[in-house]
């Protein structure tokens, strides 16, 4: 009887919206990140469950290690881009009111540098760029994190809005998967609304 | 920190008073065999993994392969353990911004960039690598090893959790077979004693030991700060801990290495030779690992072993401008024209300097040297987005 109790709370938890990953519909999608961030893919994505940040949200085709698009929907001036794993001994750079458009992707590499350990990490090109009319950052990188060793190439896209950080990035090792699904990405992010 | 400064006072004083006993075991290195092949079950077990492990280390693409370093650094080794016993060693270094060395084993010995930014001179990198080497010659990994089997299956259990929540398992995996090379207290005793030995045998000096733990302290101490924390030091060793506390473990080693002969040169011109080339990138990688009291001490550490260089002025420039509090943008804008001064030539210098001053609001200035980089450096990778600076 305990069992059956104990099952049916473990199943009822594991099948609310919370804990799940979910399937993107081709279609608009609204308060991107818990923000005001929206974006209209016009293919399927899968969102995962996982959140790496209050304001942060994880989107991939076949498992975030092969391809990730992640969300920083509206990080306020004083927090990290992501969760501090240790506050105490590994704190994460903040963002700042101050910050020039060119700090966006340093601020990307001191957070990647802290939080997964990557001690190879460079920002490749960087140019201006509108994210939904609102001047930002449209910048290119590659990195090895510390745990896979794999050669990860990157693209992001972000801009200070109203005294908080939008950013969009997309991830995938170099060797084919970064190629196969950029597409996708760039069409993903000229649908992007604040 | 008075209490410290006391107690290592006291410590060495009482040590001095009896120096007879100093020549009698002071050279008495334990015997080995050339050629070494593993003996036992475990044994050939633990070199099987060693062997792979090293495999990777080889192939990694963190391993600092270009220069002389490992060569370098496997000379300092085989000065100060003679060249019989290293003749077997292979040595690796690894960019990776912490402090740390460790010998596997099957007799790989891999050290990281972080290490070598931090040691002052060669003396100091000899007495962490001959304590590395100790452990090695004495096998400790093996006796560990015998006694902690169960790492595996604390492995097997993480890759199960790593599954269900999705987290990265990959380090913690690495970092718990590491463990099986962690050693225990009194291992870490003997490992000590021993290295002293290599240092006082080769001719540096045998106080070195302990400087370098009293410099880690201080380091933590000053990163702390630098985060608003208390500092962290303890002075006692914690029942769980497996490292002698580093109080502890610095006075004793003075003690110790007071009843062995003074030694010579710490070879601090030869050391930084050697690093010089790789300094600014070890400095780079420090810099934004945002770690403002830390970092600090570790720049002004080297600047008294080489004055205030262009490099130095410049990472210190970087380390005030990541911070960005109005005074440090002040602050970072007088480095990086002292670095200048001082013969830093690189075009990244008029290009963080503009960034500085714009983001400090001095805008003209900003522009000028913004401008001045632009001009040396027309097709960078980031000439779009500096331009766009420009012109808002």
């Amino acid at each position: 009887m305990r069992y059956a109790f104990m099952i049916a709370v473990i199943v009822g938890a594991s099948s609310s919206a919370c804990l799940a990953n979910a399937l993107i519909s081709p279609g608009p999608h609204a308060a991107i990140a818990q923000s005001r961030l929206s974006a209209t893919p016009d293919g399927q994505w899968n969102r995962l469950s996982r959140r790496d940040g209050k304001n942060v949200e994880l989107w991939t085709l076949d498992g975030d290690s092969l391809n990730k698009v992640t969300f920083f929907g509206g990080i306020p001036v004083g927090k990290p881009l992501l969760r501090e794993i240790d506050k105490n001994n590994r704190p994460l750079p903040k963002v700042m009111s101050n910050m020039l458009i060119t700090d966006i992707p340093a601020l990307l590499e001191s957070t990647y540098r802290s939080q997964f350990s990557v001690n190879q990490i460079q920002i490749e090109t960087q140019e201006p760029a509108l994210l939904d009319g609102n001047k930002g950052i449209r910048f290119t990188y590659a990195f090895t994190r510390a745990d896979d060793e794999v050669l990860r190439k990157g693209e992001g896209i972000g801009a200070m809005v109203g005294g908080q950080l939008y950013l969009v990035t997309y991830e995938a090792p170099s060797l084919y998967f970064f190629e196969k699904d950029l597409e996708k990405f760039h069409k993903l992010i000229t649908t992007l609304k604040l | 920190m008075k209490l410290r400064a006391f107690a290592l006072m006291a410590l060495t004083g009482f040590a001095t008073l009896q120096p007879a006993r100093a020549a009698q075991d002071a050279f008495q290195l334990p015997p080995y065999a050339h050629a070494y092949e593993p003996q036992t079950v475990d044994e050939r077990g633990q070199w099987m993994e060693a062997d792979e492990r090293e495999r990777q280390i080889r192939d990694c693409p963190l391993r600092i392969r270009e220069g002389n370093l490992e060569t370098y650094l496997r000379a300092v080794l085989c000065r100060e353990v003679g060249q019989d016993r290293c003749a077997g060693v292979r040595v690796y270094a690894m960019e990776i911004p912490k402090f740390n060395a460790s010998m596997m084993a099957n007799g790989a010995m891999d050290v990281w960039s972080g290490l070598l930014l931090r040691v002052r001179n060669e003396a100091e990198l000899a007495a962490v690598l001959g304590h590395e080497f100790a452990h090695f010659e004495l096998r400790h990994g093996l006796n560990r090893f015998k006694t902690q089997r169960g790492t595996s299956d604390a492995m097997a259990w993480i890759s199960v959790l790593g599954g269900i929540s999705n987290t990265p398992v990959g380090s913690a995996n690495l970092s718990l077979l590491g463990s099986v090379y962690r050693f225990g207290r009194d291992q870490e005793s003997q490992a000590d004693l021993l290295g002293l030995k290599y240092l006082a045998n080769s001719g540096y000096p045998a106080g070195s030991a302990s400087l370098v733990w009293q410099s880690l302290m201080a380091e933590e101490d000053a990163s702390a700060l630098g985060r608003k924390q208390k500092p962290k030091q303890k002075y006692t060793a914690g029942f769980f801990d497996s490292h002698p506390a580093s109080f502890e473990r610095a006075a004793r080693l003075a003690q110790e290495a007071a009843k062995l002969p003074a030694g010579g040169d710490a070879r601090a011109k030869e050391f930084q030779e050697a690093v010089a080339p790789y300094l600014p990138r070890f400095l780079t990688a420090q810099v934004k690992l945002n770690d403002f009291g830390g970092s600090e001490y570790i720049l002004s550490n080297l600047s008294q072993r080489s004055g205030w260089t262009g490099d130095l002025l410049f990472a210190r420039a970087e380390l005030h401008r990541a911070r960005a509090t109005p005074r440090d943008l002040q602050l970072a804008s007088q480095f990086y024209r002292d670095a200048k001064g001082a013969g830093y030539s690189n075009p990244d210098l008029d290009r963080n300097l503009g960034l500085s001053l714009l983001r400090n609001g001095q805008t003209e200035e900003g522009r000028a040297a913004l401008s001045s980089y632009l001009t040396a450096y027309p097709d960078a990778s980031d000439a779009k987005a500096i331009n766009a600076l420009l012109a808002n």
